[in-house]
């Protein structure tokens, strides 16, 4: 059985997460999409196909911070999985406030969840003409910036182009892996959000070929993003021992984790993502006519690039 | 085992509930109409269904009410819709004068005529689940996040609590009034003795805790989440505390459903593959009886009089099956 994809809808406050809600809600894109909606705004009201639900957060490993996941959701998704007539989608917005950590977090630990369904990806609203004041103001912003798999830069009407560039450089500090789409008035198309991919290093690096280089980016903030490449087979179990190590100490300030690993003996590509200390590997499928290659990315607090660097050429075989 | 009838509705049967009397059995789908059977399977009564999905119905004050994710509540050709939250489940008082519903961190208590002050609006956390005391009519203990409480109605904060941190899906209160159990989002139950303020922590659950019921004298409790059974004895000074409970094997897939026959204290349960087992009970063992039915089970619920099950499958199929 196929899984069912998921987005998570992230942003501050008044960024415009409503107004892309309704424009998914309303637009003729011939999915079903279930909409479970923690923002209690004023739009979605009484729509047949949103479930308006209080977080719930709860840990799963007592005093674990970073196993703190999402009760409501857990039960929620696990009704509409038993229902005959599925969804195509599942849309979850969280409170502008929210830290997005325990909704991902939710999909790597509840066996049921994971069985069925899966994170398609995290799309961030952005508000350009406040995002700046935000970031310096609350960690949550920031957050939800480094979470994302795609960015929506919207109310760009309200910004000038030179800031809009200078912002998307600011952002690209915090986050390098997310594909960032400028909007007004959230007005984009919906596959762009919809149908992000799941987990998609490629595609990043097809957006932005440079970044998992180091030493250009010149960082702002204490969330930011390091990216490792590297040609050649690495040795599985030495990868496995050092992520396992790295996540214990630093899971609490890395957000997420992605990476496509050339494992030696493995003919097929190895996926991983984390999320704080949660890792999962899948297999990438074969590695065809492609170079074997390393590439990894972290997103988080306080990261060490050379530490990340010298750690994980030390797995190499 | 004798097959009494059967009736389809829309979708995977999420509740059953028969009257008091056991003249009517509500059967609750998760999307579709809400039907009102006879006890022979004749649908003698249909309601419309929520928005978004059903939540589980309860019998009150002789109409049944219902809820849903539309956060909405219908009863006796009334509706209210107290919040905006989605409303999983809404529960008669043991005494029938009062209705109660979770909705995000509020549990709603109603009376025939309405909204009730003995409400709790602003709970400390979102409310999972529910139950009132079926020995004190008046009080109700509220599960999710953080632990339990208990509250006594019209008053505003807990007589009791039993926080343990993590979070609990499912609660059932023993019809003595003694015991507490929660299923709880991790593999494990909480258990706790009231006359004691003692609560017991029990792990070793192969999965999570799907479903778990007391008998009507309180003696056992049933849990099932993974093929395995497991009935716990809560008799004696500690109860379940250092009991070897009783194991049934049996089932192909995970136990989603326990129900025991206030009849005859007979438990039945039901797997994801349509497993059902009658078990019985003697003195040091037990007597299983195994069939297997066409679909998953998903819901059980005894007749309150006769030996008379109610068996919701994942289909939208519910026989009734009379263990005369």
């Amino acid at each position: 059985m196929s899984r069912i994809p998921v987005t998570i809808l992230t942003g501050f406050l008044g960024a415009g997460k409503t107004t892309l809600l309704n424009r998914i809600l309303t637009q003729q894109h011939g999915l079903k999409i279930a909409v479970i909606e923690n923002e209690f705004g004023e739009v979605g009201i009484d729509h047949e196909l949103v479930i308006n639900a209080d977080e719930e957060l709860f840990e799963m490993n007592n005093g674990c911070i970073c196993c703190t996941v999402r009760g409501d959701l857990i039960r929620i998704l696990g009704n509409l999985m038993k229902r005959k007539d599925k969804f195509d989608h599942i849309l979850i917005e969280t409170t502008g406030l929210a830290d997005p950590g325990p909704v991902v977090q939710t999909f790597f630990v509840d066996e049921q969840i994971k069985e069925k369904l899966y994170v398609n990806g995290v799309v961030t609203l952005v508000d350009a003409k406040h995002i700046l004041q935000h970031i310096d103001e609350n960690d949550e912003a920031a957050e939800q910036i480094a979470f994302a798999d795609v960015l929506l830069l919207n109310k760009c009407d309200l910004v000038s182009e030179a800031d809009l560039v200078s912002l998307e450089n600011r952002i690209r500090d915090v986050n390098a892996l997310a594909v960032i789409h400028r909007t007004t008035r959230a007005d984009i198309d919906i596959a762009k959000v919809m149908d992000v991919g799941g987990f998609n290093l490629d595609r990043a690096m097809e957006v932005n070929p440079h970044f998992l280089e180091s030493g250009h980016h010149h960082h702002h903030s204490h969330i930011s993003s390091v990216g490792i490449e590297a040609p050649g087979d690495c040795d599985g179990k030495k990868l496995n021992d050092w992520l396992s190590k790295l996540v214990q100490e630093q899971g609490a300030d890395i957000f997420r984790m992605k990476g496509v690993f050339a494992v030696k003996n493995q003919t097929d590509r190895v996926i991983f993502q984390g999320v704080h200390m949660l890792i999962d590997a899948a297999n990438g499928g074969p590695w065809g006519d492609r170079p074997r290659k390393n590439s990894l990315v972290f997103i988080g607090r306080h990261l060490d690039r050379e530490a990340l660097n010298a750690g994980f050429r030390s797995c190499l075989a | 085992m004798k097959n009494i009838g059967t009736l389809r509705a829309a979708d995977h049967i999420l509740h059953l509930a028969w009257t008091p009397a056991g003249d009517s059995l509500a059967i609750t789908p998760s999307t579709g109409d809400i039907l009102v059977a006879d006890a022979t399977a004749g649908i003698i009564q249909k309601f419309p269904a929520h928005g978004m999905g059903n939540g589980a119905s309860a019998w009150f004050h002789g109409d049944l009410a219902t809820c849903g994710f539309d956060g909405k509540i219908r009863w006796a050709g009334q509706e209210w819709k107290p919040g905006r939250g989605m409303i999983e489940r809404v529960k008669t008082s043991p005494d029938g004068t009062h209705l109660a519903a979770g909705q995000g961190r509020a549990l709603h208590i109603f009376d025939k005529n309405g909204p009730t002050d003995f409400s709790l609006p602003q709970l400390p956390d979102a409310v999972a689940d529910f139950v009132w005391n079926p020995a004190k009519a008046n009080q109700v203990a509220t599960v999710g996040a953080g632990g339990a409480r208990m509250w006594r109605l019209g008053e505003k904060e807990p007589f009791a609590r039993f926080d343990w941190g993590g979070a609990s899906i499912l609660v059932d209160w023993s019809h003595t009034g003694r015991w507490l159990a929660t299923a709880d989002q991790t593999a494990s139950v909480h258990v706790y003795d009231f006359p004691r303020d003692y609560p017991l922590h029990i792990q070793g659950f192969e999965s999570k805790v799907q479903a778990l019921a007391f008998s009507a004298d309180g003696t056992r409790l049933a849990t099932g989440g993974s093929p395995v059974v497991t009935v716990w004895p809560c008799t004696g000074k500690k109860g379940p505390e250092g009991a070897k409970p009783i194991q049934v094997e049996g089932h192909d897939l995970d136990v989603c459903a326990v129900a025991f026959s206030p009849l005859t204290g007979q438990l039945a349960t039901g797997d994801e593959s349509g497993t059902l087992l009658v078990i019985a009970f003697e003195t040091g063992q037990f007597r299983r009886k195994r069939s297997r039915l066409a679909s998953g089970i998903s819901a059980l619920a005894w007749h309150p009089t006769l030996p008379l099950l109610a068996i919701g499958h994942v289909d939208g199929e519910v026989m009734l099956l009379s263990l005369a």
